[in-house]
């Protein structure tokens, strides 16, 4: 098993920067999940760890091995893709064994490992059909069992739940995170979809434009973003946002208010901010309350009524469009308007730059 | 039919288009092709000229069988067809193989292989005719240049069909090329990066991967390259006339000798010869080259 090193790993194609160098530990056994919008560089990242693409700048450790320039089965990874790439004219058993088979394993340690992978994934009936013969699931499965049958220190998966359709995908999901468990393998996934990101891993990579914008665990990240983005791209549905100007400073937290927000107090770091300076003020949908006194005040313009909560679309006073998650079922009228509270402590206020002002835990 | 099959069968039969749209393709398709067809398999049976025809049933085809050299041009049709689609089934898919990878001009040189396709076949059969000339062609005149005595060509009557075949391969190897490109460039990338994380060197991609994958394009050339050598006849004609005496003779061309000798009815009956022999040797081989595979 291996842990990884990337040290400022860079990657250009001529003169565009698709990775602007990253720096990143993950432990040996972690669960690592790359998370990010489409064309933030992700995919592209996971290649270079595979040997897919060439590292342009920095150095990528495996375990202790410098793997810059190691050709990609010398790399002890194994890599799902997100099409599965299975072969159609070969069975699930030959398709199973074909690493194996490259690797001139003998024909009896050969068998026995693609059928212990077959039994690890209960495809055991499948191992004589063709890929063309199985299902979207299926065919995930094969394509992971050809991961495993390497015994790889490190897997690696390029979104690979993206072809399955919503329930399968739950599952999917499920058993990739017991595969895990029972491995206890070094795995890097990628994702764009926060979900998953939050419910596998042990530790989420945030990228955007090239960039690592935030690494954390899932709560973390959900507690405590470090900038806007990050506080907007984690967590569903996503964070309001709406501009603000501090009215005042206090000890360890910040008065704001504007025409859409009456005066809230918000715990924050306050070094280098003033009164009247313009901030953003982030509140998560789930975080907000039907108040008479509330601090915020829209008009209702969307109602969806799940039965155990409300999703409601207001519009502020400013057109700002937000939405709050409110327990039961709240027998709400178009048009009406509707005050809602925000626990303060867990609002978050962002500087001109989208820095999260964060207040220092106590 | 079951009450219950009939409204079925209805949904099936509904088409996007009215009926009558496929008229003028099926009065085309009949005037060209079905009525010369059947009325070649009726003047086959039929001593004819421009102006009458007596039916004499089977006896062109008694006579065409008895024909010393058609059982020679039946075997070179068949050894023609086999030894240019084999030729071209290799070359061809070496050829898009170096063409699809990343080499300097590329674009340049999918053209440059195309180009003989272009060309007429009788003005190559001729061109080739000069540069195998035995004593003053080009190619043996550059062997000579190494000390090597070149061969007749076209004049040694074991040689002389394999020539004319060579030139069928330069001429026609282009289309094939082309195919197999579509074919090589319709392979998903994804399945050589999973090759090479698994640990496959280039010529284990070719071997499991590219081999396979490619299985559609070579249907495509073997098919089209195996019916165009059975009823080859323009090169050979070019560039032999069936000779030396019948050495390179093909079905087509001793049908088209008899033609020319006035035996309308015998060349008719040879063409339906050749047609059937096509039908039997071309209907399985598709059949084997398209079975199904568990393709998606």
């Amino acid at each position: 098993m291996a842990g990884l090193e990337l040290k400022n790993i860079q990657k250009t194609y001529g003169k565009v920067e698709v990775i602007k160098g990253v720096d990143l530990d993950i432990e040996d056994g972690e669960f690592v999940v790359f998370v990010g919008p489409s064309g933030c560089g992700k995919s592209t990242l996971l290649r270079m760890i595979a040997g897919l693409e060439d590292i342009t700048g920095g150095e990528l450790y495996i375990g202790d091995k410098l793997c810059n320039d190691v050709e990609p089965r010398d790399r002890s990874i194994a890599m799902v893709f997100q099409s599965y790439a299975l072969y159609p004219h070969m069975t699930v058993y030959d398709n199973v064994g074909f690493g194996l088979k490259l690797a001139k394993t003998p024909k009896d340690v050969r068998d026995q490992k693609i059928r212990e992978a077959a039994r690890i994934l209960k495809m055991e009936h499948l191992l004589d059909r063709k890929p063309g013969q199985l299902s979207g699931g299926q065919r995930q499965r094969v394509a992971i069992g050809r991961a495993i049958v390497r015994q790889p220190e490190v897997f690696l998966f390029d979104e690979p739940l993206s072809n399955l359709d919503a329930a399968l995908r739950v599952d999917t999901r499920m058993e990739i995170a017991k595969l895990h468990a029972d491995l206890g393998a070094t795995m890097i996934y990628v994702t764009h979809d926060q979900v998953e990101a939050m419910t596998l891993a042990d530790k989420i990579v945030v990228l955007d434009a090239g960039v690592v914008q935030q690494v954390g665990s899932p709560i973390e990240l959900y507690q405590r973003p470090q900038n806007r983005f990050v506080a907007g791209f984690i967590g569903s549905p996503k964070m309001n946002f709406v501009e603000v100007a501090v009215e005042a400073i206090g000890p360890d937290a910040i008065t704001v208010g504007s025409k859409d927000v009456a005066s809230l107090r918000v715990p924050a770091a306050t070094a280098g901010i003033s009164v009247g300076d313009t901030l953003t003020l982030g509140i998560r949908p789930h975080d907000l309350s039907p108040a008479n006194t509330g601090a915020i005040v829209g008009r209702v313009a969307i109602v969806e009524r799940l039965g155990n909560e409300t999703i409601v679309n207001i519009e502020l006073a400013s057109g700002t469009a937000w939405l709050a998650v409110l327990d039961g079922d709240q027998a709400l009228r178009i048009g009406e308007s509707l005050a809602l509270a925000a626990e303060p402590a867990k609002a978050i206020l962002f500087d001109a730059a989208g820095k999260a002002l964060l207040p220092t835990p106590a | 039919m079951t009450a219950a099959a009939a409204p079925a069968l209805k949904m099936q039969r509904r088409s996007l288009y009215p009926g009558w749209f496929y008229l003028p393709a099926a009065v085309v398709y009949s005037v060209l092709f079905l009525a010369p067809t059947f009325a070649s398999l009726y003047f086959s049976l039929t001593r004819w000229t421009l102006f009458d025809a007596t039916f004499i049933g089977f006896d062109n085809f008694a006579q065409f069988f008895r024909e010393p050299f058609l059982i020679q041009g039946l075997v070179n049709t068949v050894i023609y067809a086999v030894v240019t689609s084999g030729l071209k089934v290799v070359i061809g898919m070496a050829l898009a193989v170096m063409l699809t990878s990343q080499i300097m001009a590329r674009g340049y040189l999918r053209s440059v292989i195309f180009f003989p396709v272009l060309v007429s076949t009788i003005g190559v059969g001729m061109t080739f005719t000069v540069l195998m000339h035995p004593t003053q062609g080009m190619i043996n005149q550059a062997l000579a240049l190494f000390g090597i005595a070149g061969p007749g060509w076209l004049v040694d009557p074991k040689l002389a069909l394999f020539s004319v075949a060579l030139v069928d391969v330069w001429k026609g190897v282009g289309l094939a090329t082309v195919i197999y490109i579509a074919g090589l460039v319709a392979i998903p990338k994804d399945y050589y990066e999973a090759a090479r994380i698994d640990g496959a060197t280039r010529l284990q991609n070719f071997i499991y991967v590219t081999l396979p994958l490619s299985r559609p394009a070579t249907a495509t050339v073997i098919t089209l390259s195996f019916i165009g050598g059975l009823r080859t006849f323009d090169l050979i004609w070019a560039m032999t006339k069936g000779g030396p005496g019948f050495a390179s003779d093909t079905v087509a061309s001793v049908i088209y000798k008899q033609y020319q000798a006035g035996f309308y009815g015998l060349s008719t009956a040879g063409n339906v010869v050749l047609f059937i022999l096509i039908a039997v040797l071309v209907v399985p081989l598709t059949m084997f080259l398209n079975r199904k595979q568990g393709h998606e």
